[in-house]
C-alpha cells in the first residue's frame, strides 16, 4: 500500500467500507459455522441448554403473549373495517388467522426475542469479554463456543417456534374477543370458521420461520456480544448492535422465507 | 430466584394458561358444533355466496348466524344451519330468504316472520324458502334472450320470479 494521490481518497473510502462490509458478512458466516458445529458435536453442556431455554423460552413468555393479543384484536379491528368496504367482514376471522400464523406471530415473536434476548446476550458476552472472563475459559481449555455460544443458539432455535405457537393461539384468541365483545360476531362460528380454514401448512411454516428467526436471534447476540471491544461502552454498543442487526435480518429473513414458501 | 423471577414465572404461568385454556375452549366448540342460541335448519336450492358466519336478520336486524352449510347428498339441495338468538322466537311458518347487501358478496340469510301462533323450537325446519338468485345467470340469460330470439323456452324461465318454494327457487340459479 503505497502513498493515496489525493483524488483518489474518497474512492478508497468506498473501497475500504466495502471490503469492511465483507469481511464483517464472512466473520458472521465463520461465527455461525462455529457455533452450530460446537451444538451438533460433544462435549455438550445440557445444564447451560436448560437454564438458556428457560431464560430465553419461558421468561419471554408474557411479553410475547400480550404482544399477540393486542396485535390480534388490532388487526381484527382493522381487517373488518377492510372488509366492510366490499361487505366481506364475515370473512375476517380467517384473515386474521392467516396473518397471525403464517406472519405476525413468528415475525412479532421473534422481534419481542430481539429486544429481549439479543440485547441481554450481547451484553452478557460482552461483560465476559470485558472483563477477560473467556480468555480465563480458553486457558482452562473450556471452548467458549461449546460453553456460551452453542446452549444459546440451540436454545433459541428450539424456543422460538414454540413462543410462536403460544403468541398464534393467543393473537387468534385476542381477535375473537375483540369480535364477539364489540363486533357482533358469534363466538362458536368465528373458532369454527378459523379451524376450518386454517391449514397445517400455514401454521407450520411460520413454525419454520421461527426456527430461522430464533437462529438469529441468538447468534446476533452472541456475535456482538464475543467481539466486543473497549470495556462498558463496548458492552453497550454490542448490545444495540445486536438489537438492531438482528431485527433487521428478521425481516429479510421473513421476506426470503415468505418467497420461497410462496414459490413451493 | 430473586422475587422479580417469581412474578415473570408467575406471569409465564397465566399466559400459557390463556393459551391453553383458548385452545382447549376452540377445540371444544370445533367438536360439538353447537352455537349459544337455538338452532334451525333451512333447505335451499342455491346458496349463492353464503358462508358460514354470515348474518340471519329480520327486518334488517341481525338475530343469529349461519352456523354451516352443507349437502344433502340425496335431494341436492344446501342445508344450512342457523345459530338463532334464543331471545326472539320466531312463527313456524316464517320465510328464510337468501339476499345480498350489494353486487359483490354480503349474502346473508333474511327472515320474514309468519302469523303462525306456534313458534320453530330448537332442532326445527324452516319450511319456506327461498335460494340466492344467480345474478349473472339471470343477466347472460336476458341478453341470450334478446340476442336470438328464437329460442322461447329459456326467456320466461330467466324473467320469472324465483318460486317461494324451495326446490323451485333453483331454477334461476341453474
Amino acid at each position: 500500500m503505497g502513498a493515496v494521490p489525493v483524488g483518489l481518497a474518497p474512492i478508497t473510502a468506498i473501497g475500504r467500507s466495502f471490503l469492511g462490509a465483507l469481511r464483517t458478512a464472512g466473520a458472521v458466516v465463520l461465527f455461525a459455522g462455529r457455533g452450530v458445529i460446537a451444538f451438533v458435536s460433544p462435549p455438550w453442556f445440557p445444564g447451560q441448554l436448560g437454564r438458556q431455554i428457560v431464560g430465553i423460552g419461558y421468561f419471554s413468555l408474557p411479553v410475547v403473549g400480550l404482544t399477540a393479543v393486542f396485535t390480534g384484536a388490532a388487526l381484527a379491528l382493522n381487517i373488518y373495517t377492510g372488509g366492510g368496504r366490499f361487505n366481506a367482514e364475515q370473512i375476517m376471522p380467517q384473515i386474521v388467522a392467516l396473518g397471525l400464523t403464517r406472519e405476525l406471530g413468528p415475525v412479532l415473536a421473534a422481534l419481542m426475542l430481539a429486544g429481549r434476548v439479543s440485547a441481554a446476550i450481547a451484553a452478557e458476552i460482552g461483560a465476559m469479554r470485558a472483563t477477560e472472563q473467556i480468555d480465563a475459559m480458553q486457558t482452562l481449555s473450556t471452548d467458549p463456543f461449546r460453553y456460551l455460544i452453542a446452549p444459546r443458539l440451540a436454545a433459541a432455535i428450539l424456543v422460538l417456534p414454540a413462543l410462536t405457537l403460544v403468541a398464534d393461539i393467543i393473537g387468534i384468541g385476542g381477535g375473537w374477543l375483540v369480535a364477539t365483545r364489540t363486533l357482533d360476531f358469534n363466538a362458536a362460528v368465528y373458532v369454527r370458521n378459523t379451524w376450518d380454514f386454517l391449514q397445517g401448512w400455514d401454521v407450520v411454516s411460520g413454525l419454520i420461520k421461527a426456527a430461522v428467526f430464533g437462529f438469529i436471534v441468538a447468534l446476533m447476540g452472541c456475535y456482538h456480544g464475543f467481539n466486543a471491544q473497549g470495556g462498558a461502552r463496548g458492552v453497550g454498543r454490542a448490545a444495540t448492535n445486536a438489537v438492531v442487526s438482528a431485527a433487521v435480518l428478521i425481516f429479510a429473513g421473513d421476506y426470503l422465507l415468505t418467497t420461497l414458501f410462496t414459490h413451493r | 430466584m430473586a422475587r422479580e423471577q417469581w412474578a415473570e414465572t408467575g406471569v409465564g404461568a397465566v399466559v400459557l394458561a390463556a393459551a391453553a385454556g383458548f385452545l382447549i375452549y376452540s377445540l371444544n366448540t370445533v367438536g360439538s358444533g353447537r352455537g349459544h342460541g337455538y338452532e334451525v335448519s333451512a333447505r335451499f336450492g342455491q346458496v349463492g355466496g353464503l358462508t358460514p358466519g354470515a348474518a340471519v336478520s329480520v327486518a334488517g336486524v341481525k338475530v343469529g348466524t349461519v352456523a354451516g352449510i352443507a349437502l344433502d347428498p340425496k335431494s341436492f339441495e344446501a342445508v344450512v344451519r342457523l345459530d338463532l338468538d334464543p331471545k326472539v322466537p320466531l312463527p313456524s311458518d316464517s320465510t328464510a330468504k337468501i339476499t345480498s347487501d350489494g353486487l359483490l358478496g354480503g349474502a346473508h340469510i333474511a327472515i320474514e316472520p309468519g302469523g303462525a301462533a306456534n313458534t320453530l323450537k330448537s332442532g326445527a325446519q324452516i319450511e319456506n324458502t327461498q335460494g340466492a338468485v344467480d345474478l349473472f345467470g339471470l343477466v347472460g340469460q336476458m341478453m341470450r334472450s334478446q340476442g336470438s330470439s328464437g329460442d322461447p323456452s329459456s326467456a320466461p324461465a330467466a324473467n320469472a320470479a324465483p318460486g317461494a318454494k324451495p326446490a323451485a327457487s333453483s331454477a334461476a340459479g341453474a
